[in-house]
C-alpha cells in the first residue's frame, strides 16, 4: 500500500502546505481510496527530508515532491490509477513553473511573512500538527525558509517582529549612549513619539496598493486558464497544483485578508474554481474521510499518528535535537547537510538488505551525536548566560539606581569618609 | 609658501635625506585593454567574458548576460563588450551598459555635461529600442509568455546552476570560467569555489519546490535527479511552443524577440558548455549534467534549430565547438 507522507492538516484543508495538498488531491483523484495511506508527519521524519514524500513498498522506493510523485505514480501504477488527461502538455507545464515561482511567494507572504497572520493563524495550525516539541523548533524554520522565499518581492516590512526587534537592539545602543551623558533619561515607554498617519495603519494597510499589485500580476495569469476538468490543454497534475496554491490564498481565516479580498473582488472564477474542486475532491471540505493511516484527521488529536509514524517518543526527541543543532550559528547547517545527505544515500541504495541494516545500526550514532551536540549547546548556552553575556529574557529591561547623592558618590573615599562620619547613605 | 617660518632640518636629518635621493616614478599608463573602453566612441557592454573572446564580440559564457547581448544585437545596436565581474557593477550584477560618451569636442564646449550615468540590465530593454537602428519583434503582450517565462527562470535555471557550479563533472569548467580570472592565488580561489557554490545552492533552494526550498523546515539538499527531469520537461515544454508557432520564432513573431534571445541564451550555453558530446557518450541521457543533450532531444529538435539559426544570424561563422 503507497504511503504519502505530509504535512498535517490546517485551516479545513487536508494540509498546510501548497504541495502536499496538491499531492493528495491527485491521488484522491485518480487512485481508489484503499490503495493508499496518508501518513500526517514533518520533513525531520522522512528520509528525503521534503514533503510531500510518496513511498512505494512494490518498488521500495521514496518520491519527494509534487511533480516527481506524480511522475512516480504514472511510472508505476496501482492497479486503480487513472488518469484519463494527456501526460504532459506544453501549457500545463509552464503554468506548473509559474505557480511554484510566482504563486508560492504570495503564499508565503500571505500566511508566513505577514506578522499578524503568522501569529494568529499559520503557528497555531503547526503547533496542533506537530507533536509536543516539535513546535519550538520546527515552524520558526519553515517560516524563515518562506521568508526566504518572499524575499525578492521586497515585502519585509510586513514582518513587524523583525522591525521590532531591530528597534529594540537599536534602542537599546541609544540607552547607552544616552545612560552615559545625565543621571536622569526618560523610558522609552513615556516618550512622545512623532506619530504619523502611516505609523497608525497596519504594515498590510500602508502596503496594500504594492500588495495588490503584486497578487494581480499573479492571479491575472493563472486567471486565463480554463482550469475545468476536461479541459484538453491542462492536465489533471496541473489543475490539482492551482487549486492547492489558490486554497491557500483563499481559505485560510487571516487577520490581514488582503489576497484573500483581491481575490475574492476581482477573481470570481478562480474562487468559484476553487470551491467546486474542494467539495468535489474532499466532499467533507476538510478531508476527514480520507484514509489517514491512524483513522482520524482532526488537527488537534493527531499527534500520536506523528509518533507513530516516526518511531515513537525517541524518534521525536531525535527530530527536536535535530532542530536544536540546526538553529547552533556556523556548525548547525553543515551538521544538517551531512546528516540529509546520509540519509538520501541511504534510502537511494534501500534495495539492498546490508544497507539498510548499516543504516538502521548506524542510526543510534546519529540520535547519540545529536543529542551530544544538543546538550553541548545547551552548556554553551547556560554558561553565556551565567557569564551575563546574554540578555536576560524578557528584554527591555530598564533599572532605574535612584542617583547617589552625597559621600557614597565619591566611590571608595566616599565610604570612607561616610564612616567616618557615622552616616549612612 | 605657509605663513608660519618653516623649523629648520635637524642636520642628522638633513644628511640622511641627502643620502638617499628622493624619486618620482611616472605615472603608470592605462592597461592596454581599457585603451578601448576610454577612447572608443562605442557604447560599452560589461559581461563576463575573455579577453579573446571580448575582442571579438562572442558570445558570453553567463546566461544573463548572453541574453542582453544578444538581444542588443537583435536591436543593431552597436556596442563593444568588455569583461568583468559583478564587483564592476554599480548594481552588483552584470550585465551593464555604459552608454557611448560625448565625443571630446563637445563635453569641451559643455564642459558641465555629467557623464552617462551606467544602464542597469533592468533598462536594457528600453534602451535598446531607443537606440538600436532596428526594432525587435515586439512581444504580444499574452499571459501566457509569463507563464512561459517561468520556466526558463526556475526550472532550466535552476538546472544549469546545478549542473555548472554544483555538478563535480563540471569543476574544471566552473573553475575556468569564474575562479580562475578572478585570482591566481589558490587560497583565494577555493574560497570563491565554495562561495560560488553555497550561492548556487541557495538560489536552487529558495525557488524550487522539488529541492526542499518551498516546506521544509531544513532546505538542504538538492535533489538533482528530479531537478534534472524537470529541465527536461520544461525544454520540452518549450519545444512544443515552438512548434506550435507559424513562424520561427516564439508566439508567432515575424523576427526574434525578447523571448527568443533568453532561450537562446540558456540553448546556446547548454549546448557549447555543458554537452559533452565529443567523448563519445552519444545520446546517452542518463548521464546527469548534459544539459546539452537534453536540449538536442526536446521535443523534435526544435529548440536546437533555434538555437543554430539565431547564432547564425547574429554570430555568422561562429561554431558551437568555439574555440
Amino acid at each position: 500500500m503507497l504511503q504519502l507522507h505530509v504535512w498535517g492538516p490546517a485551516f479545513g484543508l487536508p494540509s498546510i502546505d501548497a504541495e502536499c495538498l496538491a499531492a493528495i488531491a491527485y491521488l484522491t483523484q485518480t487512485t481508489s481510496r484503499a490503495e493508499f495511506r496518508l501518513v500526517q508527519t514533518s520533513p525531520s521524519a522522512v528520509p528525503t527530508h521534503h514533503l510531500p514524500a510518496l513511498h512505494d513498498p512494490s518498488t521500495d522506493t521514496w518520491a519527494s515532491g509534487f511533480a516527481p510523485i506524480t511522475s512516480h505514480l504514472r511510472a508505476h501504477p496501482p492497479p486503480s490509477f487513472h488518469d484519463a488527461s494527456p501526460p504532459r502538455h506544453a501549457d500545463s507545464t509552464a503554468y506548473a513553473a509559474f505557480l511554484t515561482a510566482h504563486a508560492a511567494p504570495l503564499v508565503a507572504l500571505s500566511l508566513y511573512v505577514s506578522s499578524a497572520n503568522w501569529a494568529a493563524t499559520t503557528r497555531p495550525a503547526y503547533s496542533a500538527i506537530l507533536p509536543f516539541p516539535l513546535p519550538w523548533t520546527e515552524p520558526p524554520a519553515v517560516r524563515a525558509a518562506m521568508g526566504r522565499r518572499a524575499e525578492h518581492l521586497g515585502m519585509s516590512s510586513l514582518d513587524t517582529d523583525a522591525e521590532a526587534s531591530a528597534a529594540e537592539s537599536g534602542q537599546g545602543r541609544g540607552d547607552i549612549a544616552g545612560g552615559a551623558g545625565g543621571w536622569v533619561h526618560i523610558p522609552a515607554a513615556l516618550r512622545r513619539a512623532p506619530r504619523s498617519v502611516k505609523d497608525a495603519l497596519a504594515p498590510e494597510q500602508a502596503a496594500r496598493i504594492r500588495l495588490d499589485g503584486l497578487a494581480k500580476d499573479v492571479l491575472n495569469v493563472l486567471s486565463e486558464v480554463d482550469w475545468e476538468a476536461g479541459e484538453p490543454r491542462t492536465t489533471a497534475a496541473a489543475r490539482c497544483l492551482a487549486f492547492a496554491y489558490l486554497a491557500l490564498m483563499l481559505v485560510p481565516d487571516v487577520p490581514r485578508p488582503w489576497l484573500r479580498d483581491t481575490m475574492r473582488a476581482a477573481y470570481p472564477r478562480l474562487c468559484e474554481f476553487v470551491e467546486t474542486f474542494r467539495w468535489e475532491c474532499f466532499p467533507d471540505g476538510g478531508g476527514e474521510v480520507l484514509p489517514w493511516s491512524d483513522g482520524k484527521a482532526s488537527g488537534s488529536s493527531s499527534s500520536s499518528s506523528v509518533t507513530r509514524g516516526s518511531g515513537g517518543f525517541l524518534g521525536v526527541g531525535a527530530r527536536f535535537a535535530q532542530g536544536l543543532i540546526f538553529d547552533i550559528p556556523g556548525i548547525g547547517e553543515e551538521w544538517h547537510r551531512w546528516l540529509a545527505r546520509r540519509k538520501r544515500r541511504a534510502v537511494r541504495q534501500s534495495g539492498d538488505e546490508r544497507q539498510i541494516q548499516l543504516s538502521k545500526g548506524s542510526d543510534a550514532l546519529v540520535v547519540t551525536a545529536s543529542a551530544g551536540l544538543a546538550l553541548l549547546a545547551a552548556n554553551i548556552g547556560v554558561f553565556l548566560y551565567r557569564a551575563g553575556g546574554m540578555p536576560s529574557f524578557g528584554a527591555p529591561l530598564h533599572s532605574w539606581h535612584m542617583p547617589m547623592a552625597g559621600l557614597s558618590g565619591l566611590g571608595a573615599a566616599g565610604a570612607l569618609f561616610s564612616g567616618a562620619l557615622g552616616r549612612r547613605y | 609658501m605657509s605663513v608660519w617660518p618653516s623649523p629648520a632640518v635637524p642636520r642628522p636629518l638633513q644628511q640622511l635625506f641627502d643620502r638617499v635621493p628622493l624619486l618620482t616614478y611616472d605615472a603608470n599608463v592605462l592597461p592596454a585593454r581599457s585603451q578601448s573602453a576610454t577612447s572608443s566612441r562605442l557604447p560599452t557592454l560589461y559581461v563576463f567574458s575573455t579577453d579573446s573572446d571580448a575582442r571579438l564580440g562572442a558570445p558570453s559564457y553567463n546566461p544573463g548576460c548572453l541574453k542582453w547581448q544578444t538581444f542588443l544585437k537583435l536591436a543593431r545596436v552597436e556596442f563593444q563588450i568588455v569583461p568583468a565581474t559583478n564587483h564592476a557593477s554599480p548594481t552588483g550584477a552584470l550585465p551593464f551598459l555604459l552608454p557611448a560618451r560625448p565625443s571630446p569636442s563637445a563635453s569641451a564646449s559643455a564642459s558641465a555635461s555629467p557623464a552617462p550615468a551606467p544602464v542597469s540590465s533592468a533598462r536594457l530593454q528600453k534602451y535598446a529600442l531607443e537606440h538600436g537602428q532596428h526594432k525587435p519583434a515586439e512581444q504580444t503582450p499574452t499571459l501566457r509568455l509569463d507563464a512561459y517565462q517561468a520556466l526558463l527562470d526556475v526550472p532550466i535555471r535552476n538546472a544549469w546552476l546545478q549542473a555548472l557550479y554544483l555538478e563535480p563533472r563540471h569543476a574544471a569548467l566552473l573553475d575556468r570560467l569564474y575562479v580562475a580570472p578572478a585570482s591566481s592565488s589558490r587560497w583565494v580561489q577555493a574560497t570563491l569555489r565554495h562561495q560560488l557554490r553555497r550561492a548556487a545552492e541557495a538560489e536552487i533552494l529558495k525557488t524550487s519546490s522539488s529541492a526542499g526550498g518551498s516546506a521544509s523546515a531544513t532546505p538542504i539538499l538538492v535533489d538533482e535527479s528530479a531537478m534534472y527531469a524537470g529541465a527536461r520537461d520544461a525544454l520540452d515544454a518549450l519545444a512544443d511552443l515552438l512548434a506550435e508557432s507559424e513562424t520561427d520564432w516564439f508566439f508567432g513573431a515575424p523576427s526574434p524577440s525578447l523571448f527568443d534571445a533568453s532561450v537562446f541564451a540558456y540553448t546556446h550555453l547548454m549546448r557549447r558548455l555543458l554537452d559533452g558530446g565529443a567523448d563519445g557518450e552519444g545520446e546517452d541521457l542518463k548521464i546527469p549534467a548534459r544539459l546539452g543533450a537534453l536540449v538536442r532531444a526536446a521535443g523534435t529538435g526544435e529548440l536546437e534549430r533555434h538555437q543554430s539559426r539565431l547564432l547564425e544570424m547574429l554570430w555568422p561563422g561562429e561554431s558551437l565547438s568555439g574555440r
